[in-house]
Parts: C-alpha cells; sequence; structure tokens
C-alpha cells in the first residue's frame, strides 16, 4: 500500500499527496486517505492526453460537476450516495465519503452465485434494487452508467432493506422521459446478464420490483422493451 | 487545532465563546483587520467540522484565486451557507452585534498560535470547548435554511446534508 500520490506530476499532486492509488480507471483515479480526519474516497478525474485539451478539460469538469449535482439531487430523495466532501473545479478531484467495509453488488452476487447454497437469498436485494432506481427515475435522475459495480451494500448489509448505495454519477443528467430511463435500465441489464449469468430471473424480479415503486414505471418499461427490440435488430445487421 | 490535510502548512483553530459581553466591538476588531478569525454564530453550526469544510474551501480558493469574498476570514462564512448571496451568507451566519456567543475560526501557520492569543485576549467572554457546539445549534433553523427533507435525514445525518449542499452549491 505504498503506493503513495506524491510522485504524481500533474496539478492535482498536493491535494492527493497523503492519498493512496486504490483504483485505476480509464476515466478515473480513486484514491483512499483522511479529509479533515475522516475516511475519504478521492476520485480524480485525470487529464487524457489523447483529447484535445480545451475539449479534454470541458468534458472532464461536466463530469465532475455533474457527479456532485447528482448526489445532492439523490440524498435530498432519500436515496443514498456518499457524501460529498470537498469538489476541487480546478484540479477535477471530488472528495467523498469513504463506505468503508462496504462492497459491490457485482461482489455480492459473485460470491453468492460462486458459493450456491442460498441464490435466493438475492431476490431481496433485486426488489431493493428495483426500488432505488424507480425513486431516482422518479426524481428524473438518469445515472448513465448503471452496472452492478456501481452499487455498493453498505457494511456487506444485504438482503431485504439492504443498505444500497449507488455510486459514479459521472455520466448522470435529468431527464423526465421515459425513453432516457427505458435506456437506462437497459444499459444495466445488459452489464447485469452479461458479468452475472443465468439471472435472467433475478433481473426481472428487480424490473417488477421496479414496476410495483413507481406509477412512472409501465412507461419506462414499454420504452425498455423498445430498445431492446432496436437491439436485436441492430445485432442481426451484424 | 487541526492541520488542514490538504493543505498541511496550515492549521485551523476553533474557539467557542459563551456570555460574550463585547459582541459589536469584536465584530468592528474583525472588520479592521485587528484580529484575524471568522466571528461565526453558533446557532448555525451543527458540528466543528462544518466550520473545517468551509475553512478548508477557503484556502483552497484563496490559493486558486478563485475567492467570491475579499479575504479568507468572510470566505469562510461565505462557505457556510447554502447560498451564493454574500450578504445573506453573513447576516445568517455571521456574528450580530447583539449576540452573546460566538464561534471564532482561525486559519494560521502551523506553528504560529499569536492569533489564537490575540483572540482570547480580546473576546470578553466565556470559553467552552468546541464539543459543546450542538447545544446552541438551532436545529429548526438550520433545516429550513439548508432546505432539508424528511426522506433526506432518512439516508444521513444532518450534519452529511449541510456539508454536502456546502461542497456543491457552486453547481447547482
Ligand atoms: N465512496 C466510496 N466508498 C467506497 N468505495 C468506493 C467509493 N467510491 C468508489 N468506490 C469503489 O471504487 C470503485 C470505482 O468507483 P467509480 O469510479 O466511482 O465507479 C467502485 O466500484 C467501488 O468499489
Amino acid at each position: 500500500d505504498g503506493n503513495m500520490a506524491s510522485d504524481r506530476s500533474d496539478s492535482a499532486a498536493p491535494l492527493l499527496a497523503g492519498c493512496a492509488l486504490w483504483k485505476q480507471g480509464a476515466e478515473a483515479r480513486i484514491y483512499r486517505g483522511k479529509f479533515l480526519g475522516r475516511a475519504a474516497v478521492v476520485k480524480h478525474r485525470f487529464p487524457k492526453r489523447y483529447r484535445h485539451p480545451q475539449l479534454d478539460e470541458k468534458l472532464t469538469r461536466r463530469r465532475t460537476v455533474q457527479e456532485a449535482r447528482a448526489a445532492l439531487r439523490c440524498r435530498k430523495a432519500g436515496i443514498s450516495v456518499p457524501v460529498v466532501y470537498f469538489v476541487d473545479y480546478t484540479t477535477h478531484c471530488i472528495f467523498m465519503e469513504d463506505l468503508v467495509g462496504s462492497i459491490t453488488v457485482r461482489d455480492h452476487i459473485v460470491t453468492t452465485q460462486q458459493s450456491g447454497d442460498n441464490p435466493e437469498s438475492l431476490g431481496g436485494l433485486a426488489d431493493e434494487m428495483g426500488r432505488i432506481l424507480a425513486k431516482m427515475h422518479d426524481e428524473d435522475v438518469i445515472h448513465g452508467d448503471l452496472t452492478t459495480s456501481n452499487m455498493l451494500l453498505r457494511n456487506g448489509s444485504e438482503g431485504p432493506g439492504a443498505d444500497l448505495v449507488l455510486i459514479d454519477f459521472g455520466l448522470s443528467y435529468t431527464s423526465a422521459l421515459p425513453e432516457d430511463k427505458g435506456v437506462d435500465m437497459y444499459v444495466l441489464e445488459k452489464a447485469f446478464l452479461s458479468t452475472h449469468p443465468n439471472t435472467e430471473s433475478l433481473f426481472q424480479q428487480l424490473l417488477n420490483s421496479y414496476t410495483a415503486a413507481s406509477k412512472k414505471a409501465p412507461a419506462v418499461i414499454k420504452k425498455l422493451d423498445e430498445v431492446r427490440l432496436r437491439g436485436r435488430k441492430r445485432s442481426m445487421v451484424g | 487545532h487541526r492541520r488542514l490535510e490538504l493543505f498541511p502548512e496550515y492549521s485551523v483553530t476553533q474557539m467557542l465563546f459563551t456570555d460574550v459581553k463585547n459582541a459589536a466591538a469584536l465584530r468592528k476588531s474583525a472588520m479592521e483587520g485587528q484580529i484575524n478569525g471568522a466571528l461565526i454564530n453558533p446557532a448555525m453550526l451543527v458540528d466543528p467540522f462544518q466550520a473545517l469544510v468551509a475553512a478548508n474551501k477557503a484556502v483552497h480558493l484563496q490559493k486558486a484565486g478563485k475567492m467570491k469574498t475579499r479575504s479568507l476570514l468572510s470566505e469562510i462564512i461565505f462557505n457556510l451557507s447554502p447560498t451564493n448571496n454574500i450578504s445573506e451568507a453573513f447576516r445568517r451566519f455571521g456574528m450580530s452585534d447583539g449576540d452573546g456567543a460566538v464561534h471564532v475560526v482561525t486559519v494560521h501557520p502551523r506553528e504560529d498560535m499569536s492569533d489564537v492569543d490575540t483572540i482570547l485576549a480580546r473576546v470578553e467572554g466565556r470559553q467552552v470547548p468546541v464539543g459543546e457546539i450542538s447545544t446552541f445549534t438551532d436545529v429548526p433553523g438550520i433545516k429550513k435554511l439548508y432546505k432539508v427533507t424528511p426522506s433526506e435525514e432518512k439516508c444521513g445525518s444532518l450534519l452529511e446534508a449541510v456539508v454536502c449542499r456546502m461542497a456543491v452549491k457552486d453547481v447547482v
């Protein structure tokens, strides 16, 4: 864990000096450290050399802004997302609450499936995911990149009433259109079924819970069906 | 007092006073630059962490040349507010002349406690531990000002609601 950030060459280096690199993504690096005494995760959207500098700056700034905005919008609606502590819009760093001890929904599903002892226990989690996504869409927040890696289980909680926390809102935006919500669910479906084989009925359970939780859901599911059909037609074009 | 991790050359010291008798004179001294401390109405603070977040952001914006107000101290007070209205921020979060309690936040070089000593000498009042700030907190007033919803309180504390708004107010 001696991978300290002090050797960084760009302008965020001073801010990250006390943090340790934890995860490296294509879009951002995730660090763990302290913010004013509290356990914090720092998400640094670093400059992309392959992009035109001004365009890169604009895109990166937008993602940082979207992430911060969506966090507040979700929390106001009672949807758990990490608390944002501090945002540096000049180096594109977000300092947020570290959900210490949490695991991704992805890891939880994989482990449960591998152990094979109680796959039905995932049903309660699917229900909870459906409910939270319905609530998020009722606030007209479109996540933009729904996957089981972008949902955390706080302190390893699971089952009904699981403490689900949504993360990674960098591609989020607001829209009331059922089409946008349908695409959001389609992205999740694709990611879900490819990451977790043989979970068609589990995902259907998620959709049922989503539908039961919101009056606006039927219009979204109708769009989801249309998007699926389009996807299938396109795949046949080859 | 604690060091700012992100700006290790600075420390933030917080002091809480009650039974204050010279609020008006203190405010005048602060405006004339004789004391180097942000004078905050403790009723608007949930926790000392809230003031630290405001101070950290003020130091950051000063270094980046992006402060919205004219001094680091006024920037700390401005950062506490959920809105971008500067005069409102001062009215709500700054100490008023008749106040009997004050929370003082000062940012100083790590080793240099002279500003702290000056403040301790100037305030005519009784110092209490900053950990007692919650006994001064106007919870209903804060909920109203920051527009904290009941559903939000289900997924987090009042302090978290407040800190989140302070952190993202520039872009909402
Ligand atoms: N606030 C957080 N607390 C704990 N883990 C996090 C947090 N944010 C991100 N992570 C982890 O970092 C990974 C990448 O984050 P992200 O780039 O936001 O998708 C996630 O899949 C989580 O495992």
